[in-house]
Parts: structure tokens; sequence; C-alpha cells
């Protein structure tokens, strides 16, 4: 990794095609200034973390697999049964708190 | 009533009271902008975060307070912006405001959960987002399990 030193009002290119100034030095953060083309999508790298993992976690699971994964959880639940669905078994959908009274 | 035959439920009933916007989707997923949020007892503590859009894209979540009950919730001003929340004050998950974690299972690892990451749903609004703090305590693949127990192929 190259590293180097900057304060405020310094910039440093990147190819011919990216520049970015340093604004602001804070205590805990930097404030970043970048001039890029269009074409150049810039992004926070925990939203491309997510992402990635979001499309991971969209692959369905098996029955077994979720039999198991209910099991796993459930003896972390509070005594809080209000949610528990009807009566009959069926399945519940979350409403609006209003939508209860 | 409409219904949608989805990978979980073969037949699932709705009303448009149970649909939750998404404004923005969530990453990757940026097109699907309504959710429906079902739990069934046989499987709880789990909930189907099932989009209305795409019948076959439904992720698994379970609140996440069951994970870590002392869980602490960072909303930047934007996705309280999204939710229609006030800019400051103190948030309580469970009275407007619920809070689901995303579970990965794949065959290479053991089932993990995205702490850092949270589906946040505002029950008065019926708005939601997955809140991504800028630098978060919590782990993007958190483990359910210790490493050693065996899991069920999924």
């Amino acid at each position: 990794m190259l590293v180097m030193r900057r304060r405020a009002g310094e910039s440093l290119l990147i190819g011919d095609d990216i520049e970015i100034e340093i604004l602001e030095v804070g205590p805990t953060r930097v404030k970043l200034g970048i001039v890029a083309p269009p074409s150049r999508t810039i992004t926070r790298k925990e939203v491309i973390l997510t992402r990635t993992e979001n499309v991971t976690a969209s692959r369905n699971a098996s029955p077994e697999m979720i039999a198991w994964l209910s099991r796993r959880l459930a003896p972390q639940l509070s005594n809080d049964n209000s949610q528990a669905g009807d009566a009959q078994g069926r399945s519940r959908h979350l409403k609006s708190p209003a939508e209860k009274h | 009533m409409p219904k949608l035959s989805t990978v979980y439920f073969p037949e699932l009933e709705y009303t448009n009271d149970s649909i939750f916007d998404f404004p923005v989707g969530i990453p990757g997923f940026e097109d699907q902008i309504a959710f429906l949020f079902v739990e069934q007892p046989a499987t709880r503590p789990l909930v189907f975060m099932q989009s209305l859009l795409n019948a076959r894209l439904c992720f698994l979540a379970v609140p996440v307070l069951t994970v870590d009950p002392q869980y602490r919730l960072n909303l930047s001003s934007e996705d309280r912006a999204t939710l229609g929340l006030d800019a400051e004050g103190p948030l309580q998950i469970g009275r407007d405001i619920a809070c689901f974690v995303l579970l990965t299972v794949s065959e290479d690892t053991s089932p993990t959960v995205n702490m850092m990451s949270p589906i946040v749903i505002n029950l008065r609004s019926r708005k939601g987002v997955q809140a991504i703090p800028t630098a978060s305590e919590y782990s993007l693949r958190h483990p359910l399990v210790p490493e050693k127990e065996t899991v069920p192929c999924s």
C-alpha cells in the first residue's frame, strides 16, 4: 500500500483523471473532495461489502436449514409470544402498530 | 386478497397494509422497493423478508435482539429521513421501529448474520432501509454457531 502524508488543501492524483483533495482534517475524520469522470462510480466500502453479502444472503435455504436455524435461534427468544402468529399455525405479517387495535 | 407464490410459501396472502416501502431498495437489489415481513409459528424467530416485485427473492432475517439483546442501533440522518423519523432523539427497537439482521447460509461456511448492516423498518410510516453505518463495531459475518458445531447442508 502506498502511504503518503498530506495536509488540508493539498491534493493527489490517481492516473490523470482522478483528483482527491484533502478539504478538512478533524480529530477523527477527514473530509475529501473527489474529482473524477462520471463513468467512475464512487461508493463507500461498507456499501460494497454489504452488497456482496446481500447477494450471498439472497440464495435460498433448504427446508432442513430453515428448521435448523429456527431451532438454533429459538432458545434465545424472550417469553414474549405476542408475535407468534395465530392459533391455527398460519403465517403472520408484520403490520403497523395502529392496525393491531 | 392478493397472493404471491414464493419460494418458501406456495400461496402467500397479503394485504396492502403489510407492505413496507424501501425507497432505495437495498445494496445489490436497488430495484426491489417493496417487501413483506412474514413469520410463522413453526419457524420462529425467523422472519421471511419477501420481495413483492420478485417472488423468487426472499431473505431470511431474524430480530436483531434475539442475536444480541444489547445491540446498539446507529442510524444516519439520511436513514432517519428515509424512515420518516426525527433527525435526533433516542430510538427504541420494538416501539416504533423493528430491526432485523439478514442471515447468510452458504455451502462453504456455517451460517452468519450481518450485524453490521441491519434492516430497519418504521412500523408507523411502513418505510424500510438497510442501515450501513460508516464505522460499525459489528461484524458483517457474525457466526451463529461456534466453529466446531456441525451444520446441515444449506
